[in-house]
């Protein structure tokens, strides 16, 4: 989603109406948007009370949360590990940071585009719904300008022409974009994370590419998805995982849509910052309560541990992330550096 | 010196009737309101009242739209404009918002509702004629077509509206050969083809709806380009996605930063509400335009093949210089007569406001434009006329200003001889958008009267009706009396006693 300095929306999660006399604490936090439909559920308002807990949570976007005065509130929930560090670093925060959830990014696109894809040796197909994007292909043929129409089999399909290239949200304000430029850069910096200027040098060119053949990027991973699924925009859009999950758990059919897993792809890592005892006590509810692990999932994300339930039914999702590597993401400053470097 | 397209400032007008109303004094959003939501909205979102009366009753949440162009809007939220007076912003797209950073930090998050994408609306007759399968035409061949003289059409003016902005990129980006997203490069070498495709433009609109009204008035246009949703509510026109890609707008519901965490609850159950698969299903039934759900099907007659996207360009400096490329070289210049009234009745504080008006409005001009200055009383006391050359603007917007500071009021009102003069003036020119803007502060006093000046219009051949008036209402002038000028010579009155005489000539700038 869209990150604004400063900027904080309110979703108030937890409707004090639901109180019917436990004594209940009020926990306040600042959350990334795109759990703002998990925090808004009734069914987790509810899971929440029965164990003497009521949200209230508002919006921001995760990197944006650097930037924010959290004075009185009891948790930050950025969707990733590094803004989440930041943050326990400025706040003093001690022991490891919870991590109930994640979801890996992932790559959509339609079936033709998929197809052609796997006919030029960029991706793989288990089935018809799900494969593997090879990150070191499709990086070469974005190193060389590659574009569909070069593709064999890509003639066959109108809408496969102009440079091949997946489309993302603006690293510079918003963490899918952000991570995807990790991801690339892991694997451009020879399957090492980007941690100097020397790599910073090395790895701009290619995400300048990268970055700058999209033209206007969006700012929220929801409108690249939403315009994916009504049939316009780019054949391939870097999208969570979590959002796929989520329109599936919901019963609808996203057609001829086919989720291509990166062999080498980052984690949304939904990290918790606790800012108060209250604030680790919830983290510690959302990693370990039955219950609110299966709502996470009901909203597309995977709970740390067990992967029970996640995928286990559709051919679109893989229930293990096996054969996917997850690259390191570099720190918050060299991304920020990293993310004005490839829009520069 | 080339100058670079000038931004007008907003206009708040709502586009439904045939009048009107410019600027400043059109209420913006209202006061706050708990269960209202005051957004600013594109113009063409003026078909989703039947659905947001449906929302209303599904939700109890009301939504009062002020329409204002896409640039307009873009311009108010960037000057901090939109602060306190609107609760969210809805354009069809959001890309050209994002880059202007002082406009994008005023928006807190993003929800696409819908799409629609830039079309061709082509006359069924025609598109036999050239021998054309709907499903299989190229940007290039619709250049073709134009080039040959075999097809002409009306799109609305990109500095203005953003489905003409759209347009623009979609016909740059196809005719230059772009294979990612524009740059100045692919612009400098796509001016020579994009010349000869806009000589092809006949009929140019501040809005989508009068471009359309305009349209059927004509009767020999053979085509538009606008939005798919635009084009599908007019009948007799084949619409052609053209096979090597279109910009689709999004329309994203975005909330703004100065709002209050009960507005932005408000604007959460909103954008949920429109996402529910019952609205979704009526937006596209009732707006022609795409759903954003899956498990809604876009409604019937909307070709689902796909067609590629032409990314939007990247950086301000690209967007901003297509637009001015297009205003100063690529469009056919226009030539305008302001008749202007300076009868006795202007004396004082409205001749001064007419003099800022004018002067104010140089900034505005194109170049290669002609702009006549035709001030009466009881007869035509001048005709001016100054071209701004491209090589030497400076002389020409002079000029203007020069004769605007030497006007004077005396005498009676003669509008209709007066206007008779002007088509004379313009004469038959079918090269340029002509057009003849009439201000006037009362009625016709003297001179050839209302039913002599229709006769004289009558009279005219085809070409020369062709050239629309486009009336202000200012001071004590006739609201009837105007409105049958504008309804007989197919222009459209601005009504600058509810707004400004500044606001209402800008507006007209969008016609021109």
């Amino acid at each position: 989603m869209l990150l604004i300095g400063g900027v904080v929306a309110a979703v108030v999660a937890g409707r004090e109406a639901d109180d019917k006399g436990t004594a209940t604490k009020t926990v306040r936090g600042v959350i990334g948007s795109e759990k703002a439909d998990f925090f808004a559920d009734p069914d987790v308002v509810k899971a929440l009370a029965a164990k003497g807990y009521t949200v209230k949570a508002e919006t921001s976007g995760s990197w944006a949360m650097e930037g924010l005065d959290l004075e009185g509130y009891d948790f930050a929930f950025p969707s990733s590990q590094a803004p989440a560090v930041e943050l326990a670093a400025r706040y003093k925060v001690r022991g490891t940071l919870p991590r109930p959830f994640y979801s890996p990014l992932v790559v959509v696109a339609h079936r033709s585009a998929a197809q052609v894809l796997a006919a030029n040796g960029l991706a793989t197909l288990d089935t018809e719904h799900r494969g593997t994007l090879k990150m070191a292909a499709y990086l070469d043929a974005a190193r060389h300008d590659r574009s569909w129409q070069q593709l064999k089999g890509a003639d066959k399909y109108g809408e496969l022409s102009g440079t091949l290239f997946i489309s993302s949200t603006d690293p510079e304000s918003s963490n899918s974009g952000a991570l995807y430029l990790a991801a690339a850069s892991y694997v451009a910096n020879g399957g090492r994370v980007v941690a100097s200027d020397a790599d910073l040098d090395r790895t701009e060119p290619l995400l300048k590419k990268l970055v700058t053949v999209q033209g206007a990027q969006q700012s929220s991973s929801d409108a690249v998805f939403r315009d994916f699924v009504s049939g316009a925009g780019n054949p391939l859009v870097l999208v969570y995982e979590s959002q796929v999950a989520a329109l599936l758990a919901d019963g609808q059919q996203p057609g001829d849509l086919v989720v291509l897993y990166p062999d080498t792809t980052v984690n949304s890592d939904h990290t918790v910052a606790p800012l108060t005892d209250n604030g680790q006590a919830l983290a510690q509810l959302l990693s370990t309560d039955p219950q609110l692990r299966g709502l996470a999932v009901r909203h597309g994300f995977r709970p740390q541990g067990s992967a029970t339930g996640f995928a286990s039914a559709g051919t679109y999702l893989k229930q293990e992330l096996t054969g996917v590597r997850q690259a390191p993401v570099p720190t918050s400053a060299v991304l920020h550096e990293m993310a004005r470097r490839a829009k520069g | 010196m080339r100058r670079t397209v000038v931004l007008v400032a907003v206009s708040a007008a709502l586009l439904t009737a045939c009048t009107t109303t410019p600027k400043e004094t059109a209420a913006p959003g209202g006061s706050p309101q708990p269960g209202t939501l005051r957004v600013l909205a594109s113009s063409e979102l003026a078909d989703m009242t039947p659905v947001l009366d449906q929302v209303r009753k599904d939700t109890g949440l009301t939504v009062r739209p002020t329409y204002m162009g896409t640039l307009d809007a873009v311009d108010l939220l960037a000057k901090g404009g939109t602060d306190g007076l609107y609760d969210a912003v809805w354009l069809s797209s959001d890309d050209y918002l994002r880059l202007r950073p002082e406009a994008a930090k005023k928006v807190v998050s993003e929800t696409s509702i819908m799409s629609s994408p830039v079309a061709v609306g082509v006359k069924t007759a025609v598109v036999k004629e050239l021998g054309w399968t709907p499903a299989h035409v190229t940007w290039s061949q619709v250049e073709r077509a134009v080039q040959g003289g075999r097809l002409s059409y009306g799109m609305t003016d990109p500095a203005r509206s953003n489905s003409g902005f759209s347009t623009l990129v979609s016909v740059a980006s196809a005719l230059s050969g772009a294979q990612s997203a524009l740059t100045d490069a692919d612009v400098t070498k796509a001016t020579p083809k994009l010349k000869e495709f806009f000589k092809g433009q006949e009929l140019t609109s501040g809005s989508s709806g009068w471009l359309a009204t305009a349209y059927e008035r004509r009767g020999n246009v053979d085509a538009m380009l606008n939005y798919e949703s635009v084009l599908k509510g007019v009948s007799g026109l084949t619409v052609i996605r053209p096979t090597d890609g279109v910009v689709t707008a999004d329309y994203p519901l975005s909330s703004l930063a100065a709002t209050s965490a009960a507005t932005r609850e408000e604007f959460r159950r909103l954008t949920e509400a429109l996402r529910t698969p019952a609205i979704q299903r009526q937006i596209t039934e009732r707006t022609h335009r795409r759903p954003v759900v899956p498990s809604v099907r876009p409604a019937p007659g909307l070709d689902t093949s796909r067609r590629r996207e032409l990314p939007f360009p990247g950086s301000r400096s690209v967007a901003d210089g297509l637009l001015d490329a297009y205003e100063n070289k690529l469009r056919r210049p226009s030539r305008t007569v302001y008749v202007l009234d300076t009868s006795g009745s202007m004396k004082g504080d409205r001749l001064n406001r007419l003099k800022k008006a004018l002067t104010d409005l140089t900034a505005d001009f194109r170049d290669r434009e002609e702009v006549t200055l035709m001030p009466f009383g009881s007869d035509v006391k001048s005709v001016r006329t100054h071209v701004i050359d491209p090589a030497d603007p400076g002389t020409g917007l002079d000029g203007v200003r020069k004769d605007t500071k030497a006007l004077s009021a005396q005498g009676d009102t003669a509008i209709f001889s007066s206007l008779e003069k002007a088509y004379d003036h313009l004469g038959a020119d079918d090269d340029t958008f002509t057009s003849i803007v009439l201000m006037t502060d009362g009625e016709n006093t003297t001179g050839a009267k209302s039913g002599e000046f229709d006769a004289f219009y009558r009279g005219l051949g085809a070409q020369q009706r062709q050239t629309p008036v486009f009336p202000i209402l200012f001071g004590d002038s006739d609201r009837a009396e105007l409105e049958h000028i504008a309804d007989l010579t197919g222009g459209r009155l601005f009504d600058a006693q509810k707004g400004s005489l500044d606001g209402a000539f800008e507006e007209i700038r969008g016609y021109q």
